[in-house]
């Protein structure tokens, strides 16, 4: 199987992100994925950028698709923001056929066109619907029993579920599942679903700390040993304004590490915590790794 | 953030007079792509009830839809109220109707930004892609732990054809608009 990959802008550029790029691209090697990077992948231009144009926004997304498209691949990405852009393109693309005559004409003054036939994935939702819970179970060589942690999706893998072809949007169970053979508890907490005002981080930045606090409020009572994320906004409001939170609302006992959901997957199979750049995180993420490695081998 | 905790909504005058009230506006939005559902607003309030940001601020999706379906324009597109949304797509998901709130948001946000209204943190970005061809910049820290990650170069993002394309459409008129009213107010 082979697929294009777009990383997205966040990912592969920030030192608490990095890791997320490591580890996804050895879950993909280890499951027997071949991935080709999108060339030169521009920025997607996710909500925010709809919210100041959304015609410029479809034909500067259509990009990269129109790369994949030049390779006759269909598109994987770990980016959530990149996924719900991608889905929004082709939803775009063949309900307006207005829109479609623009973005073409865009497209085409730069020497490119997008028929509109790339299927975009979440990587989540791809080894969840492609790969499957038994080939994961094949291939698991570490038993993390004992180790519980709060699973976030975030929002924009699985909302609105029509526009992302997501069956189950509101409480989700699948990348629960996923990790159900390596016997990781999974902690079901109130607040694990809701948004954590990422898209606010550098517009309304005070808003983005109210709401990122109660979500930190609910994942410190829910007593895991770390945080696990899909979505990269996620992650940055969670690890890197972590500390900001704990000094703005006098949380003292806060220190929850804040662990990429592909590092779990590669944990599991056998990677080592430094080759998953586990030691780049904002918050340490030691107690949880000497937890994991504590566990035992299959 | 004060401002909107005072609840700076659309000052909040009623009645509203005949003079106020641009009857076409809810058609102008449900014109565009993405405000189609405008029309079938029940103003049920189920968009409000499932809202992250208005669990901690008093910020109501259903008055920002009262609103406009009242031709409240002026108000509306100069409101920081608008640019609220946290894009969690909740309101979206859950309305019976499917008015779609956040697409919705999408329509008033580029109406707002052709005006010179745009939340200037995203124009900031904007920028920031335009030049850097992500919305980050690159840095050799970070290149450096890639390359102890065992992790392929980045490449360069193709800048020249990124700007062509942010050019052709009517981000370039949201800039301009921009400027604008930061000379207006200086």
């Amino acid at each position: 199987m082979k697929k294009a990959i777009a990383w997205g802008c966040l990912v592969p550029t920030r030192r608490s992100l990095i890791g997320y790029e490591a580890a996804t691209r050895k879950v993909l090697e280890h499951l027997g994925i071949e991935t080709v990077d999108i060339p030169n992948e521009t920025c997607c231009a996710p909500f925010w950028m709809q919210s100041l144009d959304l015609t410029t926004s479809i034909a500067m997304a259509a990009r990269n698709l129109a790369k994949a498209e030049e390779m006759g691949l269909d598109l994987l990405t770990p980016c959530s923001g990149c996924f719900h852009s991608y889905k929004r393109v082709n939803h775009v693309l063949s309900n307006y056929p207005d829109m479609r005559e623009k973005v073409d004409s865009i497209l085409k003054s730069v020497g490119l066109h997008y028929d509109g036939k790339v299927e975009s994935r979440h990587i989540v939702d791809f080894l969840y619907t492609e790969i499957g819970i038994d080939e994961i179970q094949k291939k698991s060589t570490r038993d993390m029993t004992g180790v519980s942690i709060g699973l976030r999706y975030g929002c924009h893998m699985l909302k609105p579920h029509e526009l992302l072809n997501i069956e189950y949007s509101e409480r989700p169970n699948f990348a629960d599942e996923l990790l159900e053979p390596f016997g990781i508890n999974s902690v079901q907490y109130p607040g694990r679903h809701r948004c954590c005002g990422g898209l606010l981080r550098g517009v309304q930045d005070d808003l983005a700390d109210r709401i990122l606090h109660e979500r930190l409020i609910d994942v410190n009572e829910a007593g895991v040993d770390g945080i696990v994320t899909v979505c990269s906004l996620c992650h940055l409001q969670h690890d890197m304004g972590q500390r900001g939170i704990k000094r703005k609302f006098e949380m003292d006992d806060l220190e929850i590490p804040v662990i990429h959901y592909p590092q779990i997957l590669a944990l599991g199979f056998g990677y080592s915590p430094k080759e998953l750049g586990l030691d780049l995180h904002t918050i340490k993420t030691d107690k949880f790794v000497a937890k994991v490695m504590g566990g035992g081998k299959r | 953030m004060e401002e909107t905790e005072k609840s700076k909504a659309y000052r909040g005058d009623f009645p509203v007079r005949d003079e106020n009230v641009d009857n076409s506006f809810k058609y102008e939005i449900a014109n565009q792509v993405g405000g189609e559902g405008l029309l079938r607003c029940l103003k049920c309030g189920a968009c409000s009830g499932g809202c992250p940001v208005g669990s901690v601020i008093d910020y109501r999706p259903r008055k920002v839809l009262g609103n406009v379906l009242l031709g409240l324009k002026e108000e509306v597109l100069s409101s920081d109220q608008i640019w609220l949304c946290a894009a969690c797509f909740t309101c979206e998901e859950r309305c019976v109707q499917e008015v779609n709130f956040t697409d919705v948001v999408t329509v008033l946000r580029n109406f707002a930004s052709q005006e010179g209204n745009a939340a200037p943190g995203y124009v900031a970005m904007a920028k920031m892609v335009m030049k850097n061809g992500r919305v980050t910049a690159r840095t050799q820290l970070v290149d450096k732990m890639r390359e102890q990650l065992g992790l392929p170069p980045l490449q360069d993002p193709a800048i020249e054809q990124l700007n062509h394309i942010m050019n052709a459409a009517g981000l370039k008129r949201v800039f301009e608009a921009q400027k604008e009213r930061e000379d207006e107010s200086e």
